[in-house]
């Protein structure tokens, strides 16, 4: 036995090759086909292929240039910004009034949390399919329940004007996304010591004054992962625009991932269209490195 | 989506006691009929679309979308079925899950393996790269992704999809597998390695074993992930006879823009697995994307 513990404490595990080649296949598949692409995405961002022609030619920053003057750009970076403050803003407070509700005293748990969290499996494009049937200008349920309960001036044809196409779509993204932060505010709450409400009870503080003073710094690192990992998704909006609107009526849904996609596929531009996604990923990047660098610590 | 390290979770701890017993029954009743309506609303979408893919079409149009059905039907399953191609649809997603998910699941937990357990260098820069795959957009690599494949012969078929989908899966699958190996103490790995065991034995005999249950909760979210890819299968897959559900679906939805009931039947039969799939496993997905993310 003493020869075991010997051994344990030298921490030498594995030869100096032996953790790469555990390493190698995951590594080689993610350098392939999304480290090598994302890169060479650069290049093709500073020349002005037509995505078709055999040769092409180097511009420079040209198609970077080209950005601020591109009206459609203009709209969707505001629509981006609009789509992830509202779709993380909407998502994390009703998750976390809905964990907040469910951990209290409660019949039927399981199934009600089951219910919450089952649009976030859905295939995005069923999730566009379902809503663009519901807002179906003629047969939709959603203008038939205005017109049920009176409220006939309100039914619209959602999808299909500018005022409100943008906000139609972002409605499924909050059904979708309301269920995860509100299953991890759940385990975060189950996870906050009782002894902490009853000090605070004996100190004589309202339910409203625990809530602020002792729940939501309790729930500080769920807030973290919460929002770290919503800005990493909001920001990549693509599946969801294209599926429901098409970027349409015109260009009024139009957000960055979309709109390279037509530059790229429909318009032949994809020099152009690539600079675009360049620009989102770095941003991208930008806001996600913070959650990165806090999962590559040392536990 | 994405979790850090496994832990317990679903503790029934309670932590809005009162000390009365009185009004906190009341208080109970009160909420869960709350919540209940709330949860009525939340999944009213999903019950008119089962109310009206199983009625005739003229019932739903006589009648409006909100009325209780006069008549019940399946041949809106049948058409769905015929005319959205869902036999092969079906099959070609199934094939690509089948393929990607085990393959996905081996390499992430050799490279979880080797990030948590063996002595690796610049360790902490390739955790960081490959982290940095879960902020990275999939149409920042369309472009290449197109021409690669186009070049490797592979646009057109589910297996030029192999590649991208484990790219994409791997940054997910690494940080929470790698997270899970670290809670395995070192000392069980030392004792095999003084009988003699090799770093190759050590990890299909004991880690792979012993983390079941993380496996099994990556594979689940990696099958859904895959069964719900859109963008990657939209560029690369042209014919009707290789396309997978998601792209299916959207040319389904195209057709049927006007039959409403054949529409919600459609829609119904590309959701029903993964439904069927995530209420069966509800506990495994809910356990694996709450567990321990809270370490911060």
């Amino acid at each position: 036995m003493a020869t075991t513990v010997a051994v344990a404490k030298q921490p030498k595990r594995g030869g100096r090759w032996s953790p790469w080649l555990f390493a190698l296949p995951a590594l080689v598949v993610y350098v392939a086909f999304l480290v090598y692409p994302a890169v060479s995405s650069l290049w093709f961002s500073l020349t002005n292929w037509d995505g078709l022609s055999a040769t092409y030619k180097f511009v420079g920053l040209d198609n970077y240039f080209k950005l601020p003057h591109d009206p459609v750009v203009i709209t969707a970076v505001r629509n981006n910004l609009i789509w992830t403050v509202v779709t993380i803003a909407v998502p994390t407070v009703i998750g976390l009034l809905l964990a907040i509700a469910l951990n209290g005293k409660v019949h039927g748990k399981p199934i009600l949390r089951l219910i919450f969290y089952t649009p976030a499996v859905l295939p995005l494009v069923s999730i566009a399919s379902i809503w663009g049937w519901l807002y179906n200008p003629q047969y939709g349920a959603i203008n038939s329940f205005l017109r049920l309960i009176g409220l006939d001036g309100l039914a619209q044809p959602w999808l299909g004007q500018d005022s409100t196409a943008l906000w139609a779509v972002m409605i499924p993204a909050i059904w979708l996304r309301t269920g995860f932060p509100m299953l991890l505010y759940l385990a975060a709450l189950q996870g906050i010591p009782n002894e902490l409400y009853e000090a605070a009870t004996v100190d004589g503080a309202t339910k409203w004054q625990q809530f602020w003073h002792v729940t939501m710094p309790s729930l500080r690192p769920a807030h973290y992962i919460v929002l770290a990992l919503s800005l990493i998704d909001s920001f990549k909006v693509f599946d969801m625009i294209y599926a429901m609107t098409y970027g349409g009526p015109g260009t009024s849904t139009q957000v960055m991932g979309t709109w390279m996609y037509f530059n790229v596929f429909q318009y032949y531009q994809a020099g152009y269209g690539t600079a675009i996604a360049v620009v989102i990923t770095l941003v991208a990047i930008a806001v996600g490195i913070p959650y990165v660098r806090s999962q590559t610590k040392e536990a | 989506m994405t979790i850090t390290a496994p832990a317990p979770v679903d503790l029934p701890v309670d932590t809005t006691q009162s000390t009365s017993p009185g009004p906190k029954g009341r208080r109970g009743l009160v909420m869960t009929f709350v919540l209940v309506v709330i949860a009525l609303f939340w999944i009213s979408p999903l019950a008119l679309l089962v109310i009206t893919a199983v009625r005739p079409l003229a019932d739903f149009i006589g009648n409006g979308p909100l009325s209780w059905p006069d008549q019940l039907t399946w041949s809106n399953f049948k058409d769905a079925w015929d005319i959205g191609n869902f036999a092969t649809t079906y099959k070609n997603s199934a094939i690509l899950a089948a393929i990607k998910v085990p393959l996905g699941v081996l390499f992430s937990a050799m490279l979880g393996f080797a990030l948590a357990k063996l002595r690796m260098r610049f360790r902490r820069t390739v955790m960081f790269t490959v982290f940095l795959g879960l902020t990275i957009p999939i149409y920042i690599t369309i472009v290449p992704v197109f021409i690669m494949m186009r070049s490797l012969g592979a646009t057109d078929s589910i297996f030029g999809l192999i590649g991208p989908y484990l790219a994409f899966g791997i940054p997910f699958e690494v940080l929470v597998l790698q997270s899970f190996f670290r809670q395995i103490p070192d000392e069980i790995i030392e004792a095999a390695k003084v009988d003699g065991a090799g770093d190759w034995r050590v990890f299909f005999t004991m880690i792979l074993p012993l983390s079941v249950p993380a496996l099994v909760t990556v594979a689940i979210l990696d099958a859904v992930a895959t069964w719900n890819e859109f963008l990657f299968a939209l560029i690369l897959l042209n014919s009707d006879a290789h396309k997978t559900i998601p792209v299916g679906l959207l040319n389904f939805q195209g057709q049927f823009a006007n039959n409403n009931t054949g529409l919600a039947a459609g829609i119904l039969i590309a959701v029903v697995p993964i439904l069927i799939a995530y209420t069966l496993l509800q506990r495994w997905i809910v356990g694996g994307l709450t567990a321990g993310s809270l370490k911060g």
